[in-house]
């Protein structure tokens, strides 16, 4: 065995085991570390992969009855709140319902671990089966360098060396901060910060009050009342037994307001009516919390490829909030199939150098991943605006209430109605800004 | 359900070890001179950061689950974030996640 592998990979999540599993498939000898006692251990997401491409890596992956995703998202709902109400759009189809599935709930501790199982497979199946390793309870404390270019990791007294390293250590990203590629110091500006809450349900319960049939299930984002008047939004996800609930939380909004504290936030989004209602006699299983990158382009890594290093997954930055959904976990996902193309790639040609491991960049460019990033940066400023998080759910629930209203007196128009909810929340002309926004959507 | 009930269904590393060493170093001297907004003590989810009677800032890393929130949260370099080390460090691992 020589003593330098093709290729190390720091990090056990989603881009990590993507790219491991494709080291795999090209027979790279690799090293994947994960410092956690298990992949996904130190892993928290909201959390629903969206795409298709887990049948890439793992072909017909919801035929086994043993597969580490939760359920398949059949019905999506976007929810609009003030204090008492909620206006919502809902929209279910059997189209969903139907392989290659395009949304899955997960539990990142389960599906990361279950994904590692099956890249232990692929390594078998490799030529380098007894060559290539999974190693969790691996804490990479820095990249070693030598004439600029990445070379290896030292893990304490331990040192591992390869002809290129992918970075897949998300959001936190302390090694894509040593190498240069981020600045030391990354501004509130940028991210945002997660609370979440799994609660259990005897399972037919949660089928029943979800009308959920087999393995489908439901994701529900929130605005509004969710998040209380900090910038941010809510989420509501079905699991096999559980529910997911939580808040995404801007954190440069949350220090400039001065409190209330994220949990407490949680604690009222969760009395909410219209979510006390979906969560009755479930039991909290865990608790967790962890920053996540807001999908602003201004706070991706100067770059993603440098001599001998290639960045990944959220490490990059990479996630992007459209108003559709939150897509952060296939662009992990691609990434990371991406990343470890390339280093296939560069391994034919023997060059490890940044010119060569730029089609990584060219690759990620090319792909609907950077396309819809840069597409989308209008929208993902307009969530990030007061207005959408603030008048326009008021006003919704405001139209929505009078609409909804039958009692014995005279019945006014539609418009009349709107224009009433307008005037009291916001302004015709604060609303044509918007709408004229919106058009980016 | 108050913090200490959602904490309490975290499972932790190396919990109740002696010499378990911390991941998290804060220069809380900064906090309490010169910090405008003392933005940890309202922003960490795990509520590390708190404040006394007398309005200073305490930091404890036992509850820590790693999250990263004080590492942004703090603009005023009081926060010196690295990951635990495995063996003899805190932090977590996710039961669910």
């Amino acid at each position: 065995m020589e003593d330098k592998f093709d290729c190390i990979i720091v990090g056990g999540g989603i881009a990590g085991l993507s790219a491991a599993m494709v080291c795999a498939q090209n027979n790279l000898r690799f090293l994947l570390v994960e410092r956690g006692e298990f992949c996904g251990a130190k892993n928290v997401s909201g959390g629903v992969l969206w795409g298709t491409e887990l049948a890439r890596l793992v072909p017909d992956y919801w035929k086994a009855p043993d597969a580490g995703f939760e359920r398949f998202i059949r019905h999506r709902r976007l929810t609009f709140m003030d204090e008492q109400s909620a206006f919502s759009l809902d929209f279910k189809s059997d189209h969903f319902d139907q392989p290659p599935y395009a949304g899955i709930t997960v539990l990142r501790a389960k599906f990361d671990n279950w994904l590692a199982s099956k890249v232990e497979a692929a390594i078998e199946a490799s030529a380098f089966a007894d060559e290539s390793f999974l190693v969790p309870d691996v804490l990479v404390e820095e990249l070693l360098l030598e004439s600029g270019a990445v070379v290896g990791i030292r893990a304490g007294e331990e040192t591992f060396y390869a002809d290129c390293v992918i970075l897949a250590e998300g959001v936190n990203n302390l090694l894509t901060r040593q190498i240069g590629l981020q600045p030391e110091y990354v501004p509130a500006d940028y991210v945002a910060v997660g609370v979440k809450e799994v609660i259990r349900f005897d399972q037919k319960v949660l089928e029943d009050r979800f009308q959920l049939q087999d393995r489908s299930g439901l994701s529900n984002e929130f605005v509004g009342f969710a998040s209380q008047g900090v910038e941010g939004g809510g989420f509501l996800y079905t699991n096999l037994d559980t529910v997911s609930v939580g808040l995404v939380l801007g954190m440069k909004d949350l220090r400039e307001k001065g409190g209330p504290k994220p949990y407490d936030l949680l604690d009222t989004f969760k009395r909410h009516p219209a979510v006390a209602d979906m969560l009755r006699g479930g039991e909290s299983l865990e608790y967790a919390a962890h920053v996540v990158s807001t999908g602003d382009i201004r706070a991706l890594p100067k770059e993603v490829y440098a001599d001998g290093v290639l960045v990944t997954g959220e490490a990059a930055g990479l996630l992007l909030n459209s108003g559709k959904a939150i897509q952060g976990m296939d662009y992990a996902m691609h990434s990371g199939i991406l990343a470890a193309e390339a280093v296939a790639a560069a391994k034919q040609d023997e060059d490890f150098s940044a010119a060569s491991l730029k089609r990584y960049r060219d690759a990620l460019d090319a792909s609907y991943l950077m396309q819809d990033m840069r597409g989308f940066q209008d929208a993902v400023h307009l969530l990030h605006s007061p207005a959408m998080f603030q008048a326009v759910p008021n006003l919704f629930c405001d139209f929505g209430r009078q609409f909804f209203t039958i009692d014995n007196a005279p019945t006014r128009k539609a418009s009349a109605m709107l224009k009433d909810s307008i005037r009291k929340h916001s302004s015709f002309l604060e609303m044509m800004k918007l709408g004229f926004k919106a058009r980016k959507l | 359900m108050t913090i200490a009930e959602r904490l309490g269904t975290v499972s932790y590393r190396n919990q109740g070890r002696n010499d378990a060493s911390a991941h998290i170093h804060v220069d809380t001297d900064i906090c309490n001179s010169r910090c405008p907004h003392k933005g940890t003590t309202y922003m960490c989810p795990a509520n590390c950061y708190t404040v006394d009677a007398e309005g200073l800032v305490h930091f404890q890393v036992e509850d820590c689950i790693e999250c990263g929130t004080c590492m942004y949260a703090c603009d005023q370099g009081a926060v010196t974030w690295k990951y635990p080390d495995p063996e003899q460090g805190l932090g977590v691992t996710w039961n669910l996640g």
